[in-house]
């Protein structure tokens, strides 16, 4: 179920990509013909944040540089979880301002959104028939939650296409999911509980083309 | 200061930055991965060491605190290990399962960050609970195994799996062959004890193996009593008519706990006496 709302996610917003790239600001100059809608606008690399020990995906920029969609695949080798799991994630990024550190470095001290995680490979995932309904409220294998993080990004031109530029990034993401926040926001738990027991970190790189 | 030593010392800072990363909780690859436990692993091996090294002298009565079900409740948790380091005489302290509410590695070590403040050793075992998504494995990550016996006391303890549920009703859990083989077998102790997380008489025990489970505890020499959880409320009662006692925990939600006292009597039979601690 949470699979298809993740899935509708994501359908809702592939279309405003197409309405919203045109007038993206990353790629002014660029030839439209040479970055149709559908290609994405950057690679990502990724370690952690629930996401997977690697995650690797791509994403599209919108909204003027400033709304980011990134889809991941991730991977967790058996040795770290018991069974081999692989992790499809999706995650929407909101930067509202970036600073101009020099001519080739841009810092953005605040990126912040939401992801969703479908986890394969779960070793007790339920079968028919096993828990009568409600027995377990919540999903086995699907996280959802937010993201807060910085990046830092080193531009340069494409020697192929010098009317583009190039950028390369390191993020870092601080995160949470909806069970630690369960977890943290009840039983009077806020007492017992630091911020840090419910907050997960995942690092990245990013590749702008 | 050379432009070796500076290297070699960003060298090492790295190092240590990566060190510290790769064993960094926060860096958690996946809700139901267990990577990045640092100290938090074999904890149940590392009690058994605590306990063989502070032996009970022979003939001394036992003393020790039943709880359950410590599932996402931490304040309740510091609370309890703050009242239970008030006691005196107490030997060790086992929890009936259900050490984390969605069977993640991170819940587990957050409940034995808390019990590790004991000033008594803790032992559990596995509820149902613990094996959900990949909950068995980090489980056994953390704590350690999912049937295991050991001598404490003059006491003989053997800790089961009852979670058919979380087997799908397989027909193998628990494993009766494994509980006749242990209790049948006292290893010098005068008195023997079981504890599972799933009462046999509770809907997600495997009614299959009800009655060879019922018959192992009820013709095992010298049975003081089965402990149990799951069920979040306090009872004790022989619900087979078979000589066999069991009592259920109180969860750490419910303010209470309980601590045992077993010996044996003039003629040699094992005896107990229960006491309800609020905190």
């Amino acid at each position: 179920m949470r699979l298809l709302l993740t899935l509708a996610c994501i359908g809702a917003v592939v279309p405003a990509l197409g309405q919203n790239l045109p007038t993206a600001a990353t790629a002014p100059s660029a030839v439209p013909a040479a970055h149709p809608w559908y290609r994405p606008t950057h690679l990502v690399l990724q370690t952690a944040g629930g996401m997977g020990m690697v995650a690797g995906g791509v994403g599209y920029t919108l909204l003027h540089d400033r709304l980011e969609a990134d889809v991941l695949v991730g991977y967790v080798p058996e040795k770290h979880a018991g069974s081999t799991l692989g992790v499809g994630t999706f995650k929407v990024l909101y930067t509202p301002y970036s600073v101009r550190l020099n001519d080739k470095l841009q810092l953005r001290p605040l990126t912040f959104g939401v992801y969703v995680t479908h986890t394969r490979g779960v070793i007790n995932d339920g079968e028919p028939n096993q828990y009568y309904d409600g027995y377990y409220w919540f999903s086995r294998n699907t996280r959802l939650g937010p993201l807060l993080g910085s990046r830092l990004t080193y531009g340069y031109k494409s020697v192929a296409h010098p009317e583009r530029q190039k950028r390369v990034s390191a993020y870092y993401e601080l995160g949470s999911n909806d069970l630690y926040l369960v977890t943290y926001f009840s039983n009077a738990n806020r007492k017992a509980l630091s911020p840090i027991d419910i907050l997960t970190l995942g690092l990245g790189v990013k590749l702008d083309f | 200061m050379s432009f070796s030593t500076l290297l070699g010392r960003r060298w090492i800072g790295g190092a240590a930055m990566l060190a510290l990363l790769s064993s960094c909780e926060l860096l958690e690859f996946n809700p139901n991965a267990h990577n990045g436990s640092g100290d938090q692993t074999d904890l149940t091996a590392k009690n058994l060491a605590r306990l063989a090294a502070n032996p009970l002298p022979p003939g001394d009565t036992l003393r020790f605190v039943f709880t359950g079900d410590s599932q996402r409740f931490y304040e309740y948790n510091e609370r309890l290990v703050a009242s239970v380091n008030q006691q005196p005489g107490i030997s060790l302290l086992v929890v009936a399962g259900d050490i984390s509410d969605f069977g993640m590695a991170r819940e587990m070590r957050l409940v034995a960050e808390r019990l590790n403040k004991l000033k008594v050793p803790y032992l559990t075992v596995i509820g149902n609970h613990d094996q959900v998504g990949n909950g068995r494995e980090a489980y056994q990550h953390v704590f350690g195994p999912l049937n295991y016996s050991f001598v404490y006391g003059e006491t003989k303890f053997t800790f089961i799996d009852t979670n058919s549920r979380e087997y799908n009703f397989n027909g193998r859990i628990p494993d009766v062959p494994w509980l006749q083989q242990q209790v049948s077998n006292l290893q010098g102790a005068k008195r023997q004890v079981v504890m599972s997380h799933v009462p046999p008489q509770d809907d997600d025990f495997d009614k299959q193996l009800t009655p060879a489970y019922t018959r192992a505890l009820a013709t095992a020499p010298k049975m003081v009593f089965e402990l149990n959880g799951h069920r979040h409320s306090y009872s004790i009662g022989q619900p087979f008519n078979d000589g066999v006692t069991y009592i259920n925990s109180h969860a750490f939600e419910r303010d209470q706990y309980v601590i045992l006292t077993v010996w044996n009597d003039a003629n040699d039979q094992p005896k107990f006496r229960l006491k309800t601690v609020t905190f």
